[in-house]
């Protein structure tokens, strides 16, 4: 508001020519004159109103201000006063913020130190997805270990709430520190075992260092 | 040296080049969504050949009034330079000067330079 | 000829030059202001972005929208960027391309004519929001064209005579700027004004209006009324550098010197919020226009009652 006020104030000396003519005004064009109230009950006036018996001393200090733009030139150096402090953006591409360990990004499937994959297929975050964006299909491997057949998630569909995280419970479906994976198609956002597998080995070291950093909290 | 007349010739080809090459540079496919008037994301509803406030015409006919007196003080300053009877051209420019203020004083009592009603 | 024509061509070329580097300097100073760092990517200190956005406007699809008038419609950004250009001709540096005798009246016409433009492309976009911000921009910059013209006026009195020249011989001993104080700041301001410039880009208002007249323009003619704008912007500036600020002659001060008012125009963007229509109107209409009809009856009264012409007639 002040700076619009200030130039705002630049008119003074022509409202005062319009102070000086309206007696005359009034007698002249009495009853056509719009003067007296224009703008009343269309908008609120939040200045406190002008005085209308001034001082020399409030008039001289008025016309000063107004003449030498002393307010202009403090809403300036305001403004310039912010180009020589820190910017408070990083820059991006090549650094990064901190993640907290908590972090929600992409999905990943982890394995057991011997290689084996670490999903059950129980199934568990398929049923807790809220958007329903996971597709598990199962059966026994030659083995006799019950493994996924299928495991995939629709990457365009999925909030990143966790749930799926939360519901593991031997810990294969992650969510990881990733969060830079935006692609040209949306077939390539729908994501199969195999990548998020991939996904599992790319980012081991990162997911296992968050779930040690936060396991306390589990 | 060249004349005005080259000189606006050479601009107008130097835009009329720019203009072509971004006519005709980029691969244009129009369909119907993007050719619509900009409106909010919708379609256009109505005309826009639209009747505006007439506070508009009023500003084009002071404008009028002022720039028509600018245009008859301009060659005012040579006169001072360069004619006679300087003080009889001087109290006609201020009279002319003087009748315009009168009648800006007259538009503003008439309330002609509010915005709000 | 050619000669000649090759003149011209690297008077242009390094206005439109000038006009690129301004924009990244815009965006780069808010962007402090703002307390981000603006484009930085391309090239050195994103020194080649201007590049990148001209090569990018003129390789993005021109749209025509369907309901416009096509002809008006693309002879608009041309009539700007043509009209836009023309200004720079009488400007006198080392050697000026048309030694005007009437230089100030060629800006006053030409600016003048470049509301048309702004007209044209509103009308023959045949969409409410060009049409609206055409009648904003139209209304605001022909009302300070009359302080415009009547600050001018008052220089001119004073100077004695309409040569751009002239007025470097005039203000051998003292800039005008300091000897007509209020005439200079409402100079400037009113160049802010007419340029359509933040705080009075109320043609543009993004908040009602997305863009103003531009809306429907995209691409190579986007870029035309983009370059137009800028090429005004920094005339402004240089005139209010030969008009109120130049003391000596020389080339590196009147650069300087623009360079610090075009800096201004962006610090005045950067710092001050944008006025309500009616403010806006106010101000010229209630406060430069008696303000500068009584400082030109006293720029006429002075020469006469000292009894002589300035710059030495």
């Amino acid at each position: 508001m002040a700076p619009v006020g200030l130039l705002a104030s630049v008119s003074k000396p022509a409202w005062r020519l319009g102070y000086v003519l309206r007696p005359v005004a009034v007698s002249c064009v009495r009853g056509v004159s719009h003067l007296e109230n224009v703008g009343k009950g269309t908008f609120k006036l939040v200045n406190p109103p002008e005085k209308e018996d001034k001082t020399l001393k409030e008039i001289t200090d008025k016309a000063a201000t107004t003449l030498f733009l002393t307010e202009l030139i403090r809403g300036l150096s305001m403004a310039i006063s912010y180009m020589f402090r820190e910017p408070a953006t990083i820059n991006y591409p090549f650094e990064k913020g901190p993640l907290s360990p908590r972090f929600r990004g992409e999905h990943a499937l982890r394995r057991y130190p011997s290689g084996e994959e670490r999903c059950i297929a129980c199934k568990l975050c398929e049923a807790i997805c809220p958007a329903q964006a996971i597709t598990i299909e199962a059966e026994p491997r030659a083995d006799g270990s019950r493994r996924t057949t299928r495991y995939d998630i629709d990457m365009t569909k999925c909030i990143y709430c966790g749930f799926c995280q939360e519901a593991c419970p031997v810990d294969a479906i992650v969510e990881g520190p990733n969060f830079e994976f935006s692609t040209e198609t949306h077939e390539e956002l729908l994501y199969n075992k195999e990548k998020l597998l991939n996904n599992g080995d790319k980012w081991e070291s990162e997911i296992a260092a968050n779930l040690q950093a936060d396991f306390l909290y589990r | 040296m060249l004349s005005l007349t080259y000189i606006v010739g050479i601009a107008s080809a130097l835009v009329i080049i720019l203009l072509l090459v971004g006519l005709h540079l980029p691969s244009v496919m129009p369909d119907n969504e993007k050719l619509s008037a900009y409106e909010c994301g919708f379609d256009p509803m109505g005309n826009a050949r639209l009747p505006f406030s007439l506070r508009f015409f009023l500003v084009a006919i002071l404008f009028l009034l002022f720039d028509l007196e600018i245009a008859l003080i301009l060659p005012y300053p040579l006169g001072v330079v360069f004619s006679e009877n300087t003080f009889y051209n001087y109290w006609l420019v201020m009279l002319l000067v003087v009748v315009l203020t009168f009648g800006l004083m007259y538009e503003w009592l008439k309330g002609g330079l509010e915005w709000t009603e | 000829m050619i000669l000649s024509v090759i003149h011209i061509f690297l008077y242009f070329v390094p206005v439109l030059l000038a006009v690129a580097f301004l924009t990244l300097t815009e965006r780069k100073v808010i962007g402090y202001v703002q307390l981000r760092k603006g484009p930085n990517v391309v090239g050195p200190y994103g020194l080649l972005q201007p590049i990148a956005d001209g090569v990018k406007l003129f390789i993005k699809e021109p749209i025509k929208p369907s309901s416009s008038n096509p002809s008006v419609f693309f002879f608009a950004p041309m009539l700007a960027l043509i009209l836009a250009l023309l200004l720079w001709m009488p400007v006198p540096l080392m050697d000026a391309f048309i030694e005007l005798n009437f230089a100030v009246l060629f800006v006053l016409a030409i600016s003048s004519l470049s509301v048309y433009s702004i007209m044209a492309s509103g009308w023959s976009s045949n969409s409410k929001y060009a049409l609206l911000g055409a009648l904003r921009a139209v209304a605001q910059m022909v009302s300070y064209e009359v302080s415009l013209g009547l600050i001018i006026l008052s220089l001119i009195c004073l100077v004695g005579g309409f040569n751009l020249a002239q007025f470097f011989s005039a203000q051998e001993e003292v800039m005008l700027m300091l000897s007509c104080w209020p005439l200079g700041i409402m100079w400037f301001i009113s160049t802010v004004a007419e340029t359509n410039r933040s705080p009075f880009d109320l043609t543009e208002g993004e908040s009602e209006l997305v863009s103003g007249f531009n809306v429907e323009y995209s691409g190579g003619p986007f870029a035309l009324f983009f370059l137009a704008e800028y090429a005004n912007i920094l005339f402004m500036n240089v005139l209010s550098a030969l008009l109120f600020l130049a003391a000596h002659f020389s080339l590196l001060g009147v650069a300087v010197k623009v360079g610090l008012l075009a800096g201004l125009y962006l610090w005045f963007r950067a710092s001050y919020p944008r006025f309500r229509y009616d403010q806006l109107m106010h101000l010229a209409w209630k406060s430069f226009l008696p303000l500068s009809l009584g400082l030109l009856m006293l720029n006429f009264s002075l020469p006469l009652t000292f009894s002589g012409i300035g710059g030495g007639l």
